[in-house]
């Protein structure tokens, strides 16, 4: 391997500590603000036009963004689990990005608003007589499921602010006992995170088609939330180095990991999401097969296979080689194409339900999507250009400078 | 060590093989090799002869040194190519496979499912793919290294067997058109290298 | 460098727990050099045989021999030998199939997985768990190819252009198996061929016999360490780590298949590929871990394999274990959410029917008591390690038992409900593949260099060429043969 090493800057300190410059951070807001406000008005328009439309379209554009901010929430506790040493500039960034979990909170209010429309299937009054849904309604009950949701929504964006501020406070004190906090905090964490991330999956979403199940379920949303996340990494990654910043933390070798999680993870997906269709159309069982059989019709087919091609084949060779994880643009490319299929996966997932037969795309459907897609910017550039664009005083920052890929 | 069957390809006629080899070495030898106690006496040493215009030479260590490729100026290994062209191999071998053993030559159905079913096939598929390509890793390997190869003039070096302990060696080869047996001896020494000793081809 | 001096290397390991996030802490104790590390794990095979290897060997051959005769029987009779009957028509035999398959991924994952993480205190531990996996899979391959009966037509299972114009059916996953499992192991070996190399030529260059010279010789292929070769060869060694990755993935998600493609109530549920792939890397280092605190303590590698090293382990056990907890939980979960009564039915019969006692023995050794290793304590304390490892090992097999048996004993029609009880070559069988495990693994740890020592060379500080401080202190007493045989 001939590729030479980047020279790095002098040792941060904190004196010259790298932070967006005023004007770029305000650009930043502004830009980001003006999308969210644009997306916010959409959705007001959209809502007026079609409530029950809207309610599926904002549900699959809140969960991209949902799943985003859990993928890097997983980010950041699997960091400090694993005593990572390369990744102290990259746990930052997606410490601002699982910075949209508290505010999903306000956000999940739609979703909340029209669930009598998304989950009209088991909350609707012929589920009383439904023979399935009878023997689920122990847990498919409006009282519970919303308990449910306030349980989820509250952990992550309990686990999302606590270690954004803790690592935050290892900025002005330099405390190495924070990194030993951290770390004790993150196993029982990511434990938490499992479940309260699988039953989500299983009751946000699973439950659209209520007779259906899948164990591999949560394992599914948790590749695609991963994937995701590290694209908004990726993007993150590039767009600061572009922009003069990072110069002294972060290289060539730190993207070069990102993309190698990244199509690491794109593997990921398309193994749980092979089992998960393999062994359901192997079986060949009417109840769950249906599924599927649904994604099959119609227009839907071609999402079913955008997603085969999209989501893995292309990427998968795309990201093979080195020289794409290296190169800035052709990251950046695989990155906007992964959040965009990860929409499309959503889409397929939860928009059959209410499209049955064919999918219809609709301008709706950008306005669900649009108003989150905005608020989660917001806040990434917020948290960019109010802190330190790293952990000034991670007692590992040495070691993620000298960082090189073999 | 016996050399004497290996130098016949030298300038030396085949009668002379009973010539004493210091003889032979003094004439034509392979390499001056010497060795250092440590990494960083090598990776110095590779980058100033890279400096210095050499191109035949070469180091022997007891483990990979990291980086030390870019020391000696040398390019990065074409062996992925190699194992892209297994992989494709091995995919192109499983779908040829599975299409005649399963649609034409031994047409059944089974399970109510297609006889060529995709989903179905692609563990097969997959496994295929990476066994040709762990054996193109594997062969490849050992082509582009040309090993086995049991004799090899730096190996008579007398503290070679050292050189997958804990020794680190480097051997500047006589073919180089920079190598000088006064010059790059001199240069050797001033590195820090021990035992220097020209081996015979 | 003076702690080399220190009389007691039990005090270096106690050193080994500190935690500094502002260093790495060093992964070779001692005050090891290159050549002490040579000297320590050449010194190994070069030794006189010991009489408790060949008290051990012998012990392990004779179990072997309970093997040979188990199968012996087994061919001579055939499969009815064993306890398998409708409705349970698979047991003991594919129980210890995935068992030993299962045993051998925590190799792979140490050596390919872990490799691409960079964690390198993987090189202390590599080798041995590389060798056990290619031990394993012999093991479990003796069951299919034993299983079809007359075993001289066990090549009926590979595709090939035969006179009477069959091929196997590709859609079924006991067929896939076949490709993964074959594949599995012939891609383990050459990976371990391949690590092997240099400490081949490592063996060849110190051999004092010419026998020795030369069978080490030819192994070595004339490895001369040429950075030249080193670059190829690290390359093809991260290429194959790359393509072991997936591969010991596919493996036991395909073991999975041969269950989760069915119809069978707590067969098919689609968990099972990721559930079974973290099983197996449990199971495995679980076994890891039993063989290496005995091999560690017999040969005196603590300075090499470091408290660290175990705990590292223990850690990747508990999180592993705590995956296929969470994976029974959701079996259970969706069992009960589904709605479906077959399924529902197959777990609650697991958990109060006849084979609760199983049921619950599992569920105590593979989720309950790993729940221990949250305690430092306990995860840096050799008895307790031990012994937990154990208790996994078998609470892993009954992990499978538990699977196989309880979803077949209860057919769809009750009439043919029935109670498993396994038969002589069952036990003995499963017994015996102990003995060829053992057999195999005691040859390797007399004849091949039971650690990977060029790659435990190169995370030693001095290797890195850039380390100035501590150049040169890499060879400090290399001149000094035997220096690291003290604690033999």
């Amino acid at each position: 391997m001939s590729h030479a090493p980047e020279v790095l800057g002098d040792a941060p300190d904190v004196a010259d500590a790298e932070r967006l410059d005023e004007a770029t951070g305000k650009k930043l807001v502004k830009v980001a603000g003006a999308v969210a406000a644009l997306g916010l008005l959409l959705c007001i328009a959209a809502y007026a036009t079609d409530a029950k439309r809207f309610a599926f379209s904002y549900l699959t554009g809140f969960m991209w963004v949902v799943t985003i901010g859990l993928g890097a929430l997983f980010f950041v506790i699997l960091q400090h689990i694993t005593k990572a040493g390369w990744s102290v500039a990259a746990r930052r960034h997606m410490e601002w990005v699982s910075a949209i979990l508290p505010v999903a909170i306000v956000l999940a209010i739609p979703v909340i608003l029209g669930a009598h429309d998304l989950y009209h299937h088991w909350m609707g009054p012929q589920a009383a007589s439904d023979p399935i849904l009878v023997k689920k309604v122990a847990w498919l009950n409006p009282g519970f499921f919303y308990a449910r949701l306030a349980i989820y929504f509250t952990l992550w964006a309990t686990l999302a602010w606590w270690f954004a501020r803790t690592s935050r406070k290892q900025d002005e004190s330099g405390d190495v006992e924070l990194t030993h906090s951290m770390q004790r905090v993150s196993a029982p964490s990511v434990l938490l995170f499992a479940l309260s991330l699988s039953f989500g999956a299983f009751d946000i979403l699973m439950s659209l088609a209520p007779h259906w199940y899948s164990t591999i379920f949560g394992v599914y949303i948790f590749a695609g939330s991963v994937v995701s996340a590290l694209a908004v990494l990726a993007l993150i990654t590039v767009g600061l180095q572009g922009g003069g910043w990072l110069k002294r933390v972060s290289t060539v070798e730190h993207q070069h990991d990102v993309g190698k999680l990244m199509f690491a993870f794109t593997v990921f997906w398309a193994y749980i999401g092979f089992s998960q269709f393999m062994l359901i159309w192997y079986a060949n069982m009417p109840e769950e097969t249906i599924w599927f059989h649904d994604r099959w019709q119609g227009s839907w087919k071609a999402v079913s296979l955008t997603l085969l091609f999209g989501h893995f084949i292309v990427p998968f060779c795309f990201l093979l080689s080195r020289h794409v994880k290296r190169h800035k643009r052709a990251l950046v490319a695989a990155a906007i194409w992964m959040l965009a299929m990860h929409y499309v996966d959503l889409y397929w997932m939860i928009m059959p339900t209410l499209d049955t037969g064919s999918a219809h795309p609709s301008w709706i459907d950008l306005a669900g999507l649009l108003g989150p897609l905005g608020v989660l910017a917001l806040v990434i550039a917020c948290k960019a250009s109010r802190g330190p664009l790293y952990p000034l005083r991670d007692p590992r920052l040495a070691e993620t400078r000298r960082h090189v890929n073999l | 060590m016996a050399h004497t069957e290996s130098s016949a390809g030298s300038a030396t006629p085949a009668a002379a093989a009973a010539v004493a080899a210091a003889v032979d070495v003094a004439t034509r030898p392979f390499a001056l090799v010497g060795h250092f106690e440590s990494p960083a006496q090598l990776y110095r040493a590779c980058e100033t002869l890279r400096d210095a215009g050499y191109e035949h030479f070469d180091a022997h260590t007891p483990f990979p040194v990291h980086g030390l490729e870019r020391a000696m100026g040398l390019p990065a290994s074409k062996l992925p190519w190699v194992v892209l062209c297994g992989g494709t191999a091995g995919l192109s071998l499983a779908v040829w496979l599975a299409y005649y053993s399963q649609e034409v030559w031994y047409r059944h159905n089974i399970g109510g499912k297609e006889a060529f079913a995709i989903p179905s096939l692609i563990p097969i598929f997959f496994e295929l793919t990476i066994l040709l390509s762990s054996f193109a890793a594997f062969f490849g390997l050992w082509a582009m290294n040309k090993q086995p190869e049991f004799f090899h003039p730096v190996m008579q070096h007398p503290s070679f067997h050292r050189a997958s302990d804990d020794l680190f060696f480097i051997a500047v080869e006589a073919r180089d058109p920079k190598y000088d047996p006064v010059a790059t001896r001199a240069l050797l020494e001033t590195l820090g290298t021990r035992e220097l000793a020209e081996v015979a081809p | 460098m003076s702690a080399a001096k220190t009389p007691d290397p039990s005090g270096e390991i106690r050193n080994d727990l500190m935690e500094d996030p502002r260093e790495r802490a060093p992964l070779v104790l001692g005050g090891q050099n290159f050549h002490t590390v040579s000297n320590k794990v050449a010194g190994i095979v070069e030794e006189k045989t010991s009489l408790k290897w060949i008290l051990g060997l012998g012990l392990a051959m004779s179990i072997m021999l309970i093997l040979v005769g188990s199968i012996g029987k087994l061919v001579h009779t055939g499969i009815g030998v064993w306890g398998n009957n409708h409705p349970v028509g698979w047991a003991w035999d594919i129980t210890g199939f995935v068992f030993w398959i299962g045993i051998g991924h925590a190799g792979t994952l140490i050596s390919a997985i872990l490799f691409l993480l960079r964690q390198k205190w993987r090189t202390s531990i590599n080798r041995a768990a590389e060798a056990m996996t290619i031990f394993a899979v012999m093991c479990a391959g003796l069951y299919p190819a034993f299983h079809v009966g007359r075993v001289w037509f066990a090549y009926w299972l590979f595709p090939f252009p035969g006179q009477m114009g069959l091929w196997p059916n590709f859609k079924s996953p006991l067929v896939w198996d076949v490709f993964a499992v074959s594949t599995y192991a012939t891609v383990s070996i050459l990976f371990w061929f391949v690590g092997l190399v240099p400490d081949l030529a490592l063996m060849r260059d110190r051999a004092k016999t010419k026998l020795r010279h030369t069978v080490y010789g030819i192994f070595a292929l004339g490895w001369r360490g040429s950075h030249r070769h080193w670059l190829n060869y690290e390359r093809a060694y991260l290429i194959l780590a790359g393509l072991s990755t997936p591969l010991v993935l596919s493996v036991h998600s395909i073991v999975s298949f041969d269950f989760a493609v069915s119809l069978l109530p707590g067969w098919h549920t689609t968990i099972f590929p990721p559930y079974f792939v973290a099983g197996a890397i449990f199971s495995g280092f679980a076994m890891v871990m039993t063989l290496l605190i005995i091999a560690r303590k017999l040969v005196g590698l603590e300075h090499l394999i470091t408290m660290r090293h175990l705990e590292n382990m223990n850690k990747i056990m508990l999180a592993t274990g705590t995956m296929v907890g969470y994976a029974y939980g959701m079996e259970f979960f969706i069992a009960w959410y589904s709605g479906n009564e077959y399924e529902r039915f197959a777990f609650i019969n697991r958990a109060i029917g006849p084979y609760a006692w199983a049921y619950w023995t599992m569920v105590s050794c593979n989720v309950i008591f790993p729940q221990l290793f949250w305690f430092k304590k306990v995860r840096t304390s050799i008895p307790a390690m031990f012994v937990l490892s154990i208790i996994v090992n078998i609470g892993m097999w009954f992990e499978r038992f538990v699977i196989i048996v309880t979803s077949l004993h209860r057919d769809f029609i009750p009439s043919s409900w029935s109670y498993f009880r396994p038969r002589l070559v069952d036990i003995s069988m499963f017994a015996g593949t102990f003995g060829l495990f053992f057999t195999m693994f005691l040859l390797f740890c007399r004849y091949l260099p039971m650690l990977a020592v060029f790659e435990v060379k190169g995370v030693m500080p001095a290797a890195d060429p850039h380390h100035e401080p501590a150049a040169g202190l890499g060879s400090v007493g290399s001149g000094k043969g035997g220096h690291g045989h003290g604690a033999h």
